[in-house]
């Protein structure tokens, strides 16, 4: 499909008033994009005009094509932004063989926008599910935009020009059926990729119907209404992901697996410590390693390049390096937690029949996505090729570009499927080392990172303290609510410009203010699923469990009575009922809930545990979602179950901890994550309902730790404030 | 460097390498046989498991000189178009997300039912042990054993 999009070539103006471009196969494209026309809120992709623009952009009589825009997230002056990028970034095409195919940009990181994204499409065009595919569009920040997915904005910012698209595109195979037969339209009707004229009783399929209907005048957007929730056949159904066969046979291609033959292996031993760099080495013993090709210093450490990927490691195990271990070889966690907390100010006095106060701190997180990070760079001359799992494909681009010192527009990448993202893979950092070692190296290289590399040179979820002031009245109901934090910063907090004040306000209403304070640190930090929500909410939803402690009210009823939003009510509502709160549970067990607004979505969790002798148990897991129209709910679910998995292992078990000024934890067994012993019953009751789909990449995260936190002060009396809580102490 | 004659998913593969280089590095990096994966290298993830005849081993742990004339069978060779029932089962139950890991949890389970056709959930738990999923779909793994298993639910 890579031909699909085609270069433009010259500018007119149209008699429509609009501006029109001829691409180089001689077809009319028009844009006319307004970027109010792209603005999200509450509505989501329901603002957008019927100016998402849709065009041919094939040949004629191939089959049909229509191009669109799909909302693309830029830097503007107020930070990132959606808006419309000049060129169409997605096609729907139809062709004579009767295979559909959508051509996305979006990559999947395992959240399944691939297989979302395309029922989208499918339903308004009253598609055949089974001849529906998707292809992974190639990226180009300059012409496409950049069709990064974070923020579990892709299928939101998508929903509505997507939709357009199908709409339209089966409004033109009918009028094409209709030309042919010599009836109306509107007495035509599609079902499962095949138009039907019931009263002439004949019938075509999109198939049939292609190249006549690629030559039919794109219709006006008012005249292609869009389908009322109630009659979509394919949205809101559970769908099992498009790519599963590939993904239980092997035959998935991630990034480490979509090198060309020929690649050459490379590894990079980089500086240990925070800030170190390179003095000097020896590579004397490396080159002897056999298989190892190319020995090079390349930015701050020494890349070794080899036939095969063991003797890669094999040659960085043989260098002899000298480090300059930098100005902070003596870092540690203690030293962190210090200069996080001498951040935080003294907190305003609390007028109040009793007051609470309470510090919680959570640690930094590695992303530890399964697939290590890696990037296949080859530079010809004044070009370059990339095969990257990557979730920022015009950053991976630009990235690159400068690198090598070559326009952007010269770097061709190609993305893979992604073996985890997190949050991890917006960053281009590794394409960026994969490019300085491309440079030196004639043919592809490909860089793979160790699990030790990923563990330790990550862009980490920041560490931070928290502390509270608040206080009851004499009826027990929480009046204020003051706190202060400080989160570690490191060098990457694009994602974070929201500002974490304005996210940490408690959602009850409760009197009081909010200061936050960003701590310079020489770690990298970085978006991590749910970004500063982490830690925010896990700090505020056990803080509202105290002050319902102190007040000796029920934590449910609480958040009934004060909760200001009625969605996430009804799901603390559900979550209640479905997990039978309060039912008697045996000594030593307890039950915690605790709620969270986000992404255009609400869920709430509660969550059971028992403790033996310290030892925590989860048992159960109750989760209610409301993530309005939900487009995949097998999706939903299999989202809600993963965040609640990631929630429960950092609030028991994960921590990157920082010794002598570098990361200790070298792989999975010292980083500490649940594995399938672990793992209780997860229960996923959602709401059904709503005409916009809420984000679900995130929303699953953010109240299980403090669910698991307040379920242990259940359990024990025991009021945990540091995680991760891997026993309870006596 | 010394030649091995492998036996991979059924055929005969001669490979020249360093007796010590790990299997994994020889089925991906010399043979191209890109399904089994790379999580660790330490043999703590489970993301590269393989069957040397019916035993599951973490294939960055076993150096090539020691396959010795096991047969080898990864996941391309577990069934052709994935018709295994193991592998069906993981389709019924919709368990990947990002699906790196699945190719070392399908071959674990695979062996395991090999072995022990009707495991109870703690023989299950056991086998799956150190092998992680990032993405969290352990409840939808034990479901897909269990079916592939003939358990009823």
């Amino acid at each position: 499909m890579r031909n699909v999009p085609a270069d433009t070539q010259s500018d007119r103006t149209s008699g429509r008033g609009e501006e029109v471009r001829l691409n180089e196969d001689g077809v009319v494209d028009w844009l006319d994009l307004q970027e109010e026309d792209f603005a999200f809120g509450a509505k989501g992709g329901a603002t957008l005009s019927r100016r998402d623009v849709l065009r041919i952009t094939a040949l004629a009589g191939t089959g049909l094509v229509l191009g669109l825009c799909l909302p693309v997230r830029v830097h503007g002056e107020n930070g990132l932004a959606w808006t419309a990028p000049f060129e169409p970034n997605a096609w729907v095409r139809v062709d004579p063989d009767n295979w559909v195919t959508i051509t996305a940009g979006r990559p999947d990181m395992g959240q399944g926008v691939r297989t979302s994204l395309a029922m989208i499409v499918a339903d308004e065009l009253d598609a055949d599910w089974s001849r529906v595919r998707i292809v992974q569009a190639p990226a180009d920040m300059a012409r496409f935009g950049n069709q990064g997915t974070g923020g579990s904005m892709s299928v939101r910012s998508s929903f509505g020009p997507l939709r357009r698209a199908g709409a339209t595109a089966r409004a033109m195979l009918v009028s094409a059926a209709a030309s042919q037969w010599g009836v109306a339209p509107g007495s035509l009707r599609v079902e499962r990729g095949v138009v039907y004229d019931d009263a002439g009783k004949r019938k075509a399929t999109f198939g049939q119907l292609a190249v006549a209907a690629s030559k039919v005048a794109v219709p006006e957007a008012d005249a292609v209404p869009l389908k009322t929730p109630d009659r979509f056949t394919i949205i809101g159904k559970a769908t099992p992901s498009v790519d599963l066969n590939a993904m239980v046979t092997g035959a998935a291609v991630f990034g480490a697996d979509a090198a060309p033959k020929e690649a050459r292996h490379a590894v990079l031993a980089r500086p240990p410590k925070f800030r170190g760099s390179l003095k000097s080495f020896d590579d004397s013993a490396a080159k002897k390693v056999p298989g190892v090709r190319q020995v090079v210093a390349s930015g701050n450490g020494v890349a070794v390049v080899a036939d095969h990927t063991w003797a890669a490691l094999a040659g960085r195990d043989a260098l002899e390096i000298v480090w300059d271990d930098g100005p902070h070889a003596n870092l540690n966690s203690e030293a962190i937690s210090k200069q996080l907390r001498a951040a935080i100010p003294e907190l305003p006095p609390v007028q109040a029949a009793k007051v609470v106060e309470a510090v919680y701190e959570v640690p930094y997180l590695a992303h530890a996505t399964m697939e290590p990070m890696n990037c296949t760079v080859h530079v010809q001359g004044d070009r370059a090729r990339v095969w990257v799992p990557t979730q920022n494909p015009g950053n991976v681009q630009n990235t690159v570009a400068n690198v090598l010192g070559i326009p952007a527009a010269n770097v061709e990448v190609n993305i893979t499927l992604l073996g985890g993202g997190f949050g991890r893979r917006i960053s281009a950092d590794y394409a960026a080392e994969a490019a300085r070692i491309a440079k030196d190296v004639e043919g592809p290289i490909q860089l793979q990172w160790s699990r030790d590399d990923d563990m330790r040179h990550d862009n980490f979820r920041p560490a931070s303290i928290h502390v509270f002031r608040g206080g009851v009245d004499t009826s027990g109901k929480p009046i204020a609510w003051h706190q202060r934090f400080a989160l570690a910063s490191g060098r990457d907090q694009a994602m974070s410009e929201r500002g974490p004040a304005s996210q940490a306000r408690n959602r009850y209403g409760i009197e009081g203010t909010t200061e936050a304070a960003l701590v310079g640190l020489p770690i990298a930090t970085g978006p991590w699923r749910s970004v500063n929500e982490t830690q925010i909410v896990f700090a505020n939803e056990c803080f509202f469990d105290e002050l319902c402690v102190a007040g000796g009210k029920d934590p449910v009823a609480m958040r009934l009575e004060m909760l200001g939003m009625d969605r996430l009510k009804a799901v603390v509502r559900l979550a209640a009922e479905k997990s039978g709160w309060g039912t008697p549970m045996k000594k030593g067990q307890g039950r915690g809930i605790a709620c969270f607004a986000g992404y255009g979505s609400f869920i709430a969790q509660v969550c059971e545990v028992e403790v033996t002798d310290g030892e925590v148990k989860v048992l159960r897991v109750v989760a209610a979602i409301d993530c309005g129209l939900a487009i995949n709910p097998l999706g939903v679910e299999q989202q809600v179950e993963g965040a609640s998995i990631d929630g429960l292992s950092t609030a028991l078990k994960a921590a990157i901890t920082i010794e002598n000024g570098q990361i200790r934890q070298t792989s999975f067994s010292d980083y500490g994550w649940f594995e399938m012993a672990d793992t209780p019953v997860i229960e996923v009751h959602r709401i059904v309902g709503g005409e916009e789909p809420g984000g679900m990449g995130e929303v699953g995260f953010p109240a299980m730790s403090p669910a698991v936190a307040n379920a242990i002060f259940a359990a024990t009396g025991k009021r945990l404030r540091k995680l991760p809580i891997r026993r309870v102490p006596e | 460097m010394a030649s091995f004659a492998l036996s991979v998913n059924g055929k005969k593969v001669t490979v020249e390498a360093e007796p010590d280089m790990p299997l994994l590095w020889v089925l991906r990096d010399l043979i191209q046989l890109h399904g089994t994966k790379y999580g660790c290298g330490v043999g703590v993830c489970g993301a590269c498991v393989v069957h040397l005849d019916d035993d599951p081993v973490r294939s960055c742990m076993v150096g090539v000189q020691a396959v010795g004339n096991r047969k080898i069978t990864t996941i391309e060779g577990l069934s052709t178009d994935g018709s295994h029932p193991v592998q069906k089962a993981w389709i019924a139950e919709n368990v990947p997300q990002c699906g790196y890991c699945q190719p070392g949890q399908i071959m674990e389970a695979a062996a395991l039912l090999k072995k022990t056709p009707r495991p109870s959930r703690d023989e299950i738990r056991e086998a799956m042990a150190e092998h992680y999923c990032r993405c969290g779909t352990y409840p939808r793994i034990l479901k897909a054993i269990e079916r592939a298993a003939g358990v009823k639910k």
